[in-house]
């Protein structure tokens, strides 16, 4: 059963704008979904509809089976939760603790269960011993995960993350690396919105490709990544690894650094 | 809703003999507007003036706009008239006040219409306003839509964590506003932050009398606007005074 | 040639704080060269460049000792509107360093500020614009122009003032890729074209490796290593300062043969042809 999905939808801003035009889309349950494309692809725009911050203006969007347009904000993003780009956009609280238990209140869960909640939150995404500090005195790579551990608090069915490598330095890189397998594995439905292919390629997901507000490609990554006059047009590069397999003519790419390391040792002594 | 507000305060640059003329004449012309429709004193007069400030705005296409702002002024207006006729003003003459306060936004907006902040920046110069004060205003403007775009995607955020704004009884909703308005805040000192570095980067009060590379000039349309102005508004005041 | 940016054991920390940003830094840049400052945030990069076009110490307050030399001047006793005219900025968000309302107004504020003649200004702003070609966006409003562009002109607006040092703080992380790629070349290009010395934090390494003559590893405030690229990325404990460098160093790291590395695809996969022709 799929959980969002896109008919052929179109959606024009105030100012004219066509940000989507003739969108379909199906994400369906445990699905990891990579929306890829370059700035201005309408990525954002995408995802805005997804909880009903945004209505089609043409087309139809659905999750779990009912109409965006028939569905309030605060019901949809109960299920489906949304943590945008800039933490700074969300962050007010005066600590890490209360920061969670923000959404929690909103959605009217019990305040004994809402602290247990966000006490656990806080604990799987590493920030426990943080819970009492001020939030905008964290790091880059601290906000960013609180921003994810205030929605996952409430335990949303999806989770859609905008662009959530932007900024971040290495260590916090692959600490979200590790988020986005964790919630992988254990089949939660994701959505992950990025031009980041280097972040994205190790974890190989199926991937929508988006450009000038239409998408251009789905698929799995290994497929969707090997087209990389596509890519390049949509505003990404392909990921090194991707390069090396291609400049070596594999059929199977190379999706991680030992791998491609033990080819090519094999590769130095057959010759 | 905050990015319609955000394009409601862009300024739409239109190819037309008003806006195409130098905006030290478009300050004059409204300087003249305005002070036609101050001295108005009767309804006759005030149809005179609604004329007068319709020639340049029909020049310029904007007469959709300047109706759109004498709109939104109207229940400022209607206010005006309520409270004169509540202090016993007869209905013509609360009805003369009324109008005239309509002249007199119209005519101030002929200028705001059709000369950009650009150009409002440029005659601050001319009058040699001291610059810090002219850059304030020029960055003020320069900002209100990056601040509103902030705005719309902070609010989207927050109502993606179940915020309902405009729920519950009014002491609710000002507490709603808390979570919008703190991330409003911090970003834009954040941005101010970020604006005194490259500011000083770029030499910002190194002399004590920057230059200008655009000067002011006067072409042959300024000249010639004036002379249609001055002597049409002679004429016109000087009948407004009962000189005529 | 010749030293341009010298840090000699350098320490700051900010008026408040309560443990240095930067602590005994030594290190220097040569003229002509495109140095790439790298390490996790926090490490004290932004700190550093902040050095080096005299916003501190004369825009942030705090304890200093050490010494910053920039182009044979002490920035400690050089005011910033000096170092404005050696030193262009770019930061990391466009909108935030585009003042004016036209594009061609914010690439002349620096020389009005100076004082420049206004048929000077005229001048110099027509070849920053036909440089980072964007002439043709001379009238437009910023608020038009896509992050690229606005990047474009954000770096105008430094070049225009014909520094010797382009500085540069993250300038692409906001970027999609290959809008990145082009802000790289374009600073590349304006290196070789102009002598320009560059100065650069950049955390995509396999974007600006390849381009750089020299690197810089900052971690918990000190300088981690220095040296070219490839002796830097080459070492053991990257990561464990907080850097990953790209995959294809990664990929030669794990390789038995190891004498140099090559910092992009194209070069290692020449070497590693090379390599293996020479046995057959
Ligand atoms: N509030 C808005 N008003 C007008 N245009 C917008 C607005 N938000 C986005 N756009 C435009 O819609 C397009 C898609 O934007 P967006 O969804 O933010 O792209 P992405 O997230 O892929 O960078 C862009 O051309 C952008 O300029
Ligand atoms: N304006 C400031 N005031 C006080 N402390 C600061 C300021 N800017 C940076 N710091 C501190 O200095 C240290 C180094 O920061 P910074 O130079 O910004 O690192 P980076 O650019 O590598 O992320 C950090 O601990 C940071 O908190
Ligand atoms: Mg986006
Ligand atoms: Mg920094």
């Amino acid at each position: 059963m799929s959980v969002i999905e896109f008919e052929d939808v179109r959606h024009r801003m105030p100012n004219g704008v066509v940000a989507l035009d003739s969108v379909s889309l199906k994400v369906g349950r445990g699905e990891v979904v990579a929306v890829v494309g370059g700035n201005g692809a309408g990525k954002t725009t995408l995802l805005k509809h997804m909880n009903g911050l945004l209505k089609p203006s043409s087309g139809r969007v659905t999750v779990f089976g009912k109409e965006t347009k028939e569905e309030s904000i605060a019901r949809l993003s109960r299920r489906v939760g949304l943590v945008f780009q800039n933490s700074d956009h969300q962050i007010f609280s005066e600590s890490a603790k209360e920061e969670v238990m923000f959404g929690l209140k909103n959605f009217g869960i019990p305040p004994g269960e809402a602290e247990e909640k966000a006490g656990r939150a806080l604990e799987y995404y590493g920030l426990a011993d943080l819970a009492a500090r001020p939030p905008l005195t964290l790091s880059g790579g601290e906000k960013k995960r609180l921003c994810i551990a205030a929605v996952m608090a409430w335990e949303p069915d999806v989770l859609v993350l905008d662009e959530p490598t932007v900024g971040q330095d290495y260590p916090s890189r692959s600490r979200l690396f590790g988020v986005v397998q964790g919630l992988a594995s254990s089949n939660r439905t994701v959505v992950i919105v990025s031009h980041d292919l280097e972040f994205l390629w190790p974890l190989s997901p199926r991937t929508v490709v988006m450009s000038k507000g239409r998408v251009v490609a789905d698929g799995p990554a290994r497929e969707v990544f090997m087209r990389t006059e596509m890519l390049r047009d949509a505003g990404l590069r392909e990921p090194q690894l991707l390069q090396l397999s291609r400049r070596f003519g594999r059929e199977e790419p190379f999706t991680a650094v030992d791998q491609a390391a033990a080819w090519l040792t094999e590769r130095g002594r057959a010759n | 809703m905050a990015h319609v507000m955000a394009e409601g305060f862009k300024f739409r640059y239109l190819k037309t003999p008003v806006h195409g003329l130098d905006p030290r004449v478009k300050l004059l012309m409204t300087a003249m507007l305005f002070a036609l429709a101050l001295l108005s004193s009767n309804l006759y007069q005030e149809a005179l003036v609604f004329a007068a400030v319709g020639v340049p705005a029909a020049l310029a296409r904007s007469l959709k706009r300047l109706l759109r702002i004498a709109a939104l002024s109207l229940t400022f207006s209607l206010m005006i008239f309520a409270v004169n006729m509540l202090f016993g003003q007869p209905l013509l003459e609360s009805a003369v006040i009324t109008i005239r306060f309509l002249g007199i936004v119209a005519a101030t907006s002929v200028f705001f219409v059709t000369t950009s902040p650009d150009e409002i920046e440029y005659v601050m110069r001319w009058f040699r306003l001291p610059r810090d004060f002219v850059f304030a205003f020029a960055t003020s403007i320069r900002f209100v839509p990056v601040l509103m775009m902030d705005l719309t995607q902070i609010i989207d955020a927050q109502r993606s964590r179940g915020l309902e704004m405009d729920r519950g009884n009014p002491v609710r909703r000002i507490r709603n506003l808390i979570p919008v308005l703190i991330p409003l805040i911090v970003n834009a000192l954040v941005r101010s932050g970020e604006l005194a570095e490259a500011m000083e980067a770029r030499g910002y009060g190194a002399v004590s009398r920057p230059t200008s590379m655009h000067a002011l000039l006067m072409k042959k349309n300024d000249y010639a606007a004036l002379l249609v102005l001055v002597p049409a508004w002679s004429l016109l005041i000087t009948y407004f005074l009962g000189l005529l | 040639m010749g030293k341009i940016v010298e840090f000699l054991d350098y320490t700051f920390e900010y008026s408040g704080m309560e443990r240095p940003a930067v602590e005994g830094v030594s290190f220097s840049v040569e003229e002509g060269e495109v140095a790439v400052l790298a390490g996790a945030s926090g490490s004290g990069k932004s700190t550093i460049l902040r050095s080096i076009n005299g916003l501190i110490p004369h825009m942030y307050p705090g304890r200093r000792s050490g010494k910053v030399t920039v182009d044979g001047a002490d920035v400690s006793s050089t005011p910033t509107y000096e170092l404005a005219r050696k030193v262009g900025f770019l930061f990391q968000n466009p909108e935030n360093q585009i003042f004016m309302f036209t594009v061609e107004k914010d690439v002349a504020f620096g020389l009005e500020n100076l004082g420049y003649e206004p048929e000077v200004i005229r001048r110099k702003v027509d070849w920053a614009l036909g440089l980072l070609g964007i002439s043709d966006l001379a009238k437009r409003s910023p608020s038009e122009l896509s992050d690229g562009q606005k990047q474009r002109v954000a770096l105008a607006g430094s070049l225009v003032m014909d520094p010797k040092i382009l500085v540069l703080d993250e300038p692409t992380s906001l970027l999609d890729p290959r809008t990145a790629q082009d802000v790289v070349s374009l600073v590349s290009r304006l290196n070789k074209d102009l002598g320009l010395t560059v100065v650069l934090v950049e955390h995509r390494l396999e974007l600006v490796s390849p381009m750089a003559d020299r690197m810089v590893v900052l971690s918990g405030s000190r300088v981690w290593a220095e040296g070219s690229p490839a002796e830097v990325l080459g070492r053991e404990g990257l990561h464990e300062v907080g850097l990953s460098p790209p995959a294809i160093v990664e990929v030669q790291k794990r390789l038995p043969s190891g004498d140099g590395l090559a910092l992009d695809v194209d070069g290692f996969v020449r070497r590693f042809l090379a390599d293996v022709g020479h046995r057959v």
